[in-house]
């Protein structure tokens, strides 16, 4: 608990984190406004997918500020040095780590689905909006565990959010091969989109259970990583 | 107390240690030089739990560091720069720092003045010197009021006033029974700061002792150090001095 305490602090005491936490919470509502007369089964709930371009710069602002070398000059110190003489146990360091990433992100989830579902006039349903909180959380851990891999926001980054918004590769590949409805961000989606274009028949619990697979599997990864490499 | 047995390193097909092996006792100050890529970093962050060796054991107060529960209780340790995220200040570092460590939060306050950061807590640490990186180092290093100190070439960036208390500093620190052990390669300031020294030169220990047992048949303590580490002299010290001093064995 006290090292979860240590994390949020060391998470919301970063700039760009609050900037992530600003994007989460604004985009989504703002796409649900501008798109308040389109009506769909979806509404406020496609919007909400979008907003998680914040929650994926949260996910890996999380790792890549512990290696971001303190200044641009020389490659001086990296705050991992800072964290691991303070919880020299990698696996309890990672744990508090992605306990505070999930409390932040299950927050700002809840508040942004209101706001959102609020605006878009869409009807509220427990099931999927908890489907929608889900998907965000998985979202972020698993920026978390590619970036755990990287050690560099920047390739996670760009990779991740030209996927959510400017054209969504998964998406284009599900076109051509309908497996690819199995990738952890459509398969995910299933939780709380109804309509929308990709639909294998997946059903909501098994697109999380499908996803939260994805996410195990990337983070593990990552944890394994980060527990073999020297700091 | 640190001993340090037998440590071996190798990163890739390099070998930077070579069964490395030194002790550091309490209240006495603890020299650990040598030259550029000698391999002294190396042997703090594995004694630190940062790298892994492939053969030896480190330990801090008789147990591995990785097996410390709230280890800035009991070690503090100061590597190179400020340790902090640039875009942070320096009160929101020692902050997550304490609390990691439940560590009440008044310390923080503490070791920012005795460092002589007081007035510069809340100054983000991109906007600080090279100096006042390293004295925030050292009060996160000290905010556990640690019975051990790991110092990576302290001195570092600080101006002559500020070498002074560092030195003052580790003294008293040594004089209330705790562990200190610093690398540098400034042997000028460490003759006058340590009591006993080790010496590495290609990641072997080539001198090991007390500052007049390694010093000794030398004018100066840079004397001693060049002679030990010069090319030629990289062989493991069988006739380095110090080898039978006290201390190698507790």
């Amino acid at each position: 608990m006290r090292v979860v305490h240590a994390e949020l602090r060391k998470l919301l005491g970063l700039p760009p984190a609050w900037g992530a936490l600003a994007l989460g919470l604004v985009v989504a509502p703002v796409i649900a406004y501008l798109n308040r007369h389109v009506s769909s089964v979806d509404a406020g709930y496609q919007e909400f997918a979008f907003g998680m371009i914040g929650v994926i710069v949260l996910g890996v602002v999380a790792v890549s500020s512990e290696y971001r070398a303190e200044s641009a000059e020389d490659a001086g110190t990296r705050q991992i040095v800072t964290s691991l003489t303070a919880v020299p146990s990698r696996v309890q360091l990672l744990a508090a780590k992605a306990g505070a990433l999930t409390l932040t992100v299950t927050v700002l989830a809840a508040v942004t689905a209101a706001v959102t579902l609020t605006v878009a006039d869409a009807e509220i349903t427990a099931a999927r909006v908890l489907g929608a909180i889900i998907y965000w959380v998985l979202t972020a851990l698993l920026a978390t565990g590619i970036t755990l891999l990287t050690r560099s926001g920047v390739v996670p980054l760009v990779v991740l959010i030209l996927n959510t918004t400017v054209v969504s590769v998964t998406y284009l590949i599900s076109k051509v091969l309908s497996a690819a409805g199995y990738f952890p961000d459509l398969a995910g989606s299933r939780m709380f989109i109804r309509g929308g274009h990709v639909d294998l028949g997946i059903a909501p619990a098994t697109g999380g259970l499908i996803m939260c697979g994805w996410t195990a599997v990337v983070v593990t990864a990552g944890a394994v990583a980060f527990c073999r490499r020297d700091a | 107390m640190i001993s340090i047995d037998q440590i071996t390193k190798q990163r890739g097909r390099r070998r930077i240690l070579s069964e490395v092996s030194f002790v550091a006792r309490p209240g006495r100050v603890t020299g650990f030089l040598g030259p550029n890529g000698a391999g002294k970093s190396s042997t703090l962050r594995i004694l630190l739990g940062l790298d892994r060796a492939q053969a030896g054991t480190a330990l801090v107060c008789g147990r591995p560091f990785r097996r410390l529960r709230r280890p800035l209780t009991t070690v503090g340790a100061v590597l190179d720069g400020s340790g902090a995220h640039r875009s942070r200040t320096a009160r929101g570092h020692l902050r997550w720092l304490a609390a990691s460590n439940g560590l009440p939060r008044r310390r923080v306050e503490e070791v920012l003045g005795l460092v002589g950061l007081a007035d510069a807590g809340g100054r983000r640490v991109r906007g600080y010197s090279l100096g006042m990186g390293r004295r925030l180092a050292l009060a996160a290093a000290l905010l556990g009021d640690p019975e051990v100190l790991v110092l990576d070439e302290p001195v570092n960036g600080l101006d002559p006033a500020g070498i002074r208390w560092m030195r003052e500093l580790l003294r008293a620190q040594a004089r209330a029974g705790r562990t200190v052990l610093l690398s540098s390669h400034l042997m000028g300031e460490l003759a006058e700061t340590v009591d006993d020294v080790v010496v590495i030169n290609v990641g072997r220990i080539v001198a090991r002792g007390t500052l007049g047992e390694v010093v000794a048949g030398h004018r100066t303590l840079e004397d001693a150090f060049l002679a030990l580490t010069a090319p030629g002299q990289t062989s493991p010290g069988q006739t380095s001095p110090g080898q039978t001093s006290p201390g190698l064995s507790a």
